[in-house]
């Protein structure tokens, strides 16, 4: 569904000069698996899920979408994502109801059938009474909601989670965390990104440990487990980074001797 | 494009900004409240507003002759005062004199003789009117008499000198308002009065008093009252229209943007099967909506608003002898017509400076440096001076402006002559900054700005630190910034040269200081190749020779573009000076080769390791070479401050950009420079013993009237065809040097700034 090959990232930065946010990760996902994405912050899966959403384009390497290619079939790929960013990314003066109409009607969906699918996420998510409410007088939980049938509003095979949970009460990360098992339970490829790690051990399938653009580790939990003979995953995720910063920690120490 | 998705975007866009009442604010409430608000402080403040009378100290009135009488019964005589100045002239006399004052004028004409005592006379009298609280003095020193013509032939027997005594002595403060009304008042009494003067010397000497008339003029003002009406609104409409359509369009346009990604919705927006160009479209309708909206609120708030006042004043508002009124039907249909590219140019422009802002904050200071440079552009067809011309209808703005009110003056005629270059700069213009804005749109270092804080210092150690082979573009922009600011203060320093030694010496020294020393450092410090990144390359003997035979092919275009440049901007006093000036130092130069040494091979060297060197070296970081080129010969023109010559070295420019591109060196584009400029000076000093003998250069260059030789026409255009073709050649050369082509087709390349 999703296959990512030697995948970079560069940007121009006026006072450090290029850097990379991705150095040359592969992945893959599948239908019907969460893939996680793990890192700290500043770890790089914010820019991989831009460029999986095309929001971003690729520096070099190759990223297909369910068979499209994202810097040469953006619009198609575009058809097969829905995106749940970290902040909840609602329009204060649209209601619930615009807010989806309108991105179903970009997505191209005829008004019978947007409707009826419309009908059936605002049901499903328990939103029919906030459909008529304005962006700014949602609460987080709400605004989350709305995202979320807001990305999926067009059916498409991919999800694409970036911290989706982020800054939520307990009570609505739950119904979040529900609504990406269902999601995957449904057949769809579904990625999630995020730093917590209970999440993470509950949800995904398969995961990837990204340190500072370059990947760590991948595989399952319990192949990682196995591999690095640390059952805690928190444990295992600690590890491997505190193990990736060593030569940087290593360099700022001489330059600070010198 | 898909006009569906575009469609889509501008309905959520409007129907969001409707919503907002921030928005709506500007756009409609503050609109019509502003100007009857404005209206109601107006017809306030206008019951203050009346004209006060002028206190006139008329002293030493016995020395006023009888006939014609200038006071009679203790008024200023009425033959003498137009209806309606008897009550604002309000007079005090003292017939006898006032000694003090007498005293005081004795000290003023001492003084005034004396080397800087004008301003101490002139305070005396000062302290004097307003000891005695009057606006103007007026003092008759010595007695007035009607001569005749046998007081003339004594006065000329006793051979006695002329009297400097003035008859009459107006003092006045124009440092106060009051004053200086009040002495154009009293001087036109002043005027009539020795009219009538004249009229009885000429009756005391048997000549007919009504020769004093001369030669009288009747004013007679032919104009329609419409046509008035239109004189005075075409002035302000077309002012209206444009600022209301840049302020209408600024807060949509942060909104859009530099909100949007404030309230982290753009991501979303991006990640939907909206392309960029159709969400850039869809938010410039909206905005241009706005623009346009707001423009034409204000414009009839405005105009009600300004029937009502001038209803309830009267004749007090409004410039004498113009009537006011309701402006010209006509007028609001060009003003409509005239709104669409207006308010498209703006909004464009607004967006793509607000789609740079990371926050609405941001996004308010780029927009106010946009109306600082919009401003002289609206400012300057206000002018009375300002008409319509095949110079101003290519200034954009002001062109269109200045149509704008040609049309509502019905000069149909004149307007049809420059209806087309308008639109065409209008046009390109819109053209250009929708192009922009979409470009913002695609720009991922645009959208997703990095958000610490920029540090000059820590990009400067930067530059310095992670130098790359070739300079970055931002280098390259600093140093065509250095340049310019530093030929903008030499031209303060340099001093008008007495000598051609003294010339050349200051030429070159400008040259080297202000454009080869910022580009070389630059490239030392700054580069890790500085001889590559001044492209300092060695360059094949057809290209040489080449870009020689280009300059000469190309040279009767470039004079005809020259000749066309000066026809449409005409050169100024201070050019024409110039031009005189170093005409007259190339006369007194010691020979021809120390006028090819300064005019032509410094510039060569110097301005090409400048330009053609460092700044397109790092320009080339741009994903385009024509952009490069482009920006690279726009500093290039602009460093030379004449505005005829920044245009033809911009042309100039272009043609060099091409051959610096292509060739990866600088010899040839010195020696196509060298080559063109020498021409020039050749050209303006060919002499006939010179061009006659040669055959070719007598096809080549014909001559009117045996001093100024120019190309003929035939041989011209066969020359140019020579050149586009040589021309063309070049751009088909191998650009295996450049450095951004290869690596915009493999995107690793793209982090390098130059790849060789």
């Amino acid at each position: 569904m999703i296959h990512v090959r030697q995948l970079t990232k560069a940007y121009q930065d006026l006072q450090t000069g290029s850097f990379k946010a991705l150095d040359g990760i592969s992945f893959d996902a599948m239908p019907g698996q969460i893939f996680g994405l793990l890192g700290p912050n500043g770890a790089g899966k914010t820019t991989a899920l831009r460029i999986l959403s095309t929001v971003l384009r690729p520096t070099s390497g190759t990223v297909t979408v369910n068979g499209f290619e994202v810097s040469t079939q953006p619009d198609q790929v575009r058809h097969q994502i829905g995106f749940v960013s970290t902040n909840t990314a609602i329009y204060d003066r649209m209601t619930a109801w615009e807010m989806v109409q309108y991105f179903g009607r970009l997505y191209g969906m005829t008004d019978q059938l947007l409707h009826h699918r419309m009908e059936e996420l605002f049901d499903r998510f328990q939103m029919q009474e906030i459909r008529h409410t304005l962006g700014s007088k949602m609460s987080t939980g709400m605004k989350q909601k709305v995202s979320i049938v807001r990305a999926m509003v067009h059916n498409p095979p991919v999800l694409i989670f970036d911290e989706a949970t982020s800054g939520l009460d307990i009570l609505v990360a739950r119904e979040v965390l529900r609504t990406v098992e269902q999601v995957r339970d449904q057949g769809k490829c579904v990625i999630f990104s995020s730093h917590i790690m209970t999440e993470v051990r509950r949800l995904c399938d398969r995961v990837a440990i990204l340190n500072r653009g370059q990947i760590l580790a991948q595989g399952s939990i319990a192949e990682l487990s196995e591999q690095y003979a640390e059952p805690d995953l928190e444990e295992l995720f600690y590890h491997l980074i505190s193990e990736s910063e060593k030569p940087n920690r290593e360099r700022r120490k001489a330059q600070t001797v010198n | 494009m898909k006009w569906r998705n575009v469609r889509l975007i501008f309905s959520r866009e409007l129907r969001d900004q409707l919503r907002d009442r921030r928005t709506l604010f500007t756009v409609a409430v503050m609109p019509m409240l502003l100007y009857p608000l404005m209206g109601m402080a107006l017809l306030q403040v206008g019951q203050f507003m009346r004209q006060y009378p002028t206190q006139v100290w008329l002293i030493n009135t016995r020395h006023l002759p009888d006939q014609p009488a200038l006071i009679a019964d203790q008024q200023l005589n009425p033959k003498f005062v137009k209806p309606g100045e008897k009550e604002l002239l309000e007079i005090s006399y003292s017939e006898s004199g006032d000694r003090e004052f007498q005293d005081i004028v004795a000290e003023y004409q001492k003084l005034i003789l004396l080397e800087n005592g004008a301003p101490l006379a002139d305070q005396l009298i000062q302290q004097a009117m307003a000891k005695r609280g009057v606006d103007i003095a007026v003092y008759f020193p010595t007695p007035i008499r009607i001569p005749t013509l046998t007081d003339s032939a004594t006065a000329a027997a006793s051979i006695s000198p002329p009297s400097e005594i003035a008859s009459a002595y107006l003092f006045l403060n124009s440092a106060r308002d009051q004053s200086r009304i009040g002495a154009e008042r009293f001087n036109g009494v002043l005027l009539r009065w020795q009219t009538a003067f004249v009229a009885e010397v000429m009756l005391a000497n048997d000549l007919p008093g009504d020769l004093v008339n001369g030669i009288s003029v009747e004013l007679a003002d032919i104009g329609d009252k419409s046509g008035k009406r239109a004189a005075m609104w075409s002035k302000v409409l077309p002012f209206i229209i444009v600022v209301w359509a840049l302020t209408g369009a600024f807060y949509p346009a942060i909104d859009l943007c530099a909100g949007e990604k404030e309230r982290g919705t753009f991501e979303t927006l991006l990640s939907s099967p909206a392309a960029r160009s159709e969400i850039a479209i869809g938010k410039l309708l909206t905005v241009m909506s706005f623009s346009s909206v707001t423009s034409l609120l204000n414009l009839i708030s405005m105009g009600f608003t300004g029937l009502f006042v001038v209803a309830k004043m009267g004749n007090n508002v409004g410039l004498p002898g113009i009537p006011v009124g309701f402006p010209p039907v006509g007028s609001l249909i060009w003003l409509l017509l005239a709104l669409i590219p207006i308010s498209a140019l703006f909004s464009a422009v607004a967006l793509a400076a607000a789609a740079f802002a990371r926050s609405s904050k941001e996004g308010q200071y780029y927009l106010v440096p946009l109306m600082m440079i919009s401003m002289p552009l609206m400012i300057v067809p206000m002018l009375p001076a300002s008409q319509l011309n095949l110079g101003t209808s290519l200034i954009p703005i002001s062109g269109l402006m200045l149509l704008l009110r040609g049309l509502i003056e019905g000069q149909f005629a004149d307007c049809a002559r420059y209806v087309g270059p308008v639109c065409i700069v209008t046009f390109a213009c819109c053209w250009f900054s929708v192009k922009w804005v979409i470009h913002q749109f695609n720009s991922e270092t645009v959208l997703f700005r990095a958000s610490e804080q920029f540090s000059v210092v820590g990009w400067m150690k930067s530059l310095v630190r992670e130098r790359h082979e070739l300079p970055s573009l931002g280098s390259a922009l600093i140093c065509g910034l250095v340049i310019l600011v530093c030929k903008f203060f030499m031209g303060f320093v340099a001093r008008t040269p007495s000598s051609f030694a003294d010339f050349a010496f200051q030429t070159v020294i400008i040259l080297v200081a202000t454009i080869g020393i910022p580009a070389v450092l630059m490239a030392l410090v700054l580069t890790r190749n500085p001889s590559k990144s001044l492209r300092l390359n060695s360059c094949t003997i057809p290209m040489a020779s080449a870009a020689i035979l280009l300059a000469i092919f190309l040279n009767p275009l470039f004079t005809w573009i020259t000749a066309g440049v000066m026809h449409v901007y005409p050169p100024a006093g201070n050019l024409l000076a110039l031009e005189k000036a170093v005409s007259s130092i190339m006369d007194s130069s010691p020979g021809l080769w120390a006028l090819l040494l300064v005019f032509a091979v410094a510039p060569a060297v110097v301005e090409e390791i400048g330009f053609r060197g460092f700044i397109l070296s790092g320009l080339q970081s741009l994903r385009s070479k024509w952009q490069a080129i482009l920006i690279a010969s726009l500093m290039f023109g602009v460093a030379h401050s004449v505005i005829q010559q920044s245009i033809i070295t911009f042309v100039v420019g272009i043609v060099l950009g091409i051959i610096a591109i292509q060739t990866r060196s600088i010899i040839p584009c010195m020696l196509f420079h060298g080559v063109h400029n020498s021409l020039a000076v050749l050209l303006s000093g060919a002499k006939a013993q010179v061009i006659e003998p040669s055959p070719l250069l007598r096809h080549i260059l014909v001559t009117e009237n045996g001093v100024n030789y120019q190309y003929d026409l035939t041989a011209g255009l066969l020359m140019t065809a020579l050149g586009v073709a040589l021309l063309v050649w070049f751009c088909r050369l191998p650009a295996n040097g450049v450095p951004l082509e290869s690596s915009a087709k493999n995107p690793e390349l793209k982090l390098r700034p130059v790849v060789n």
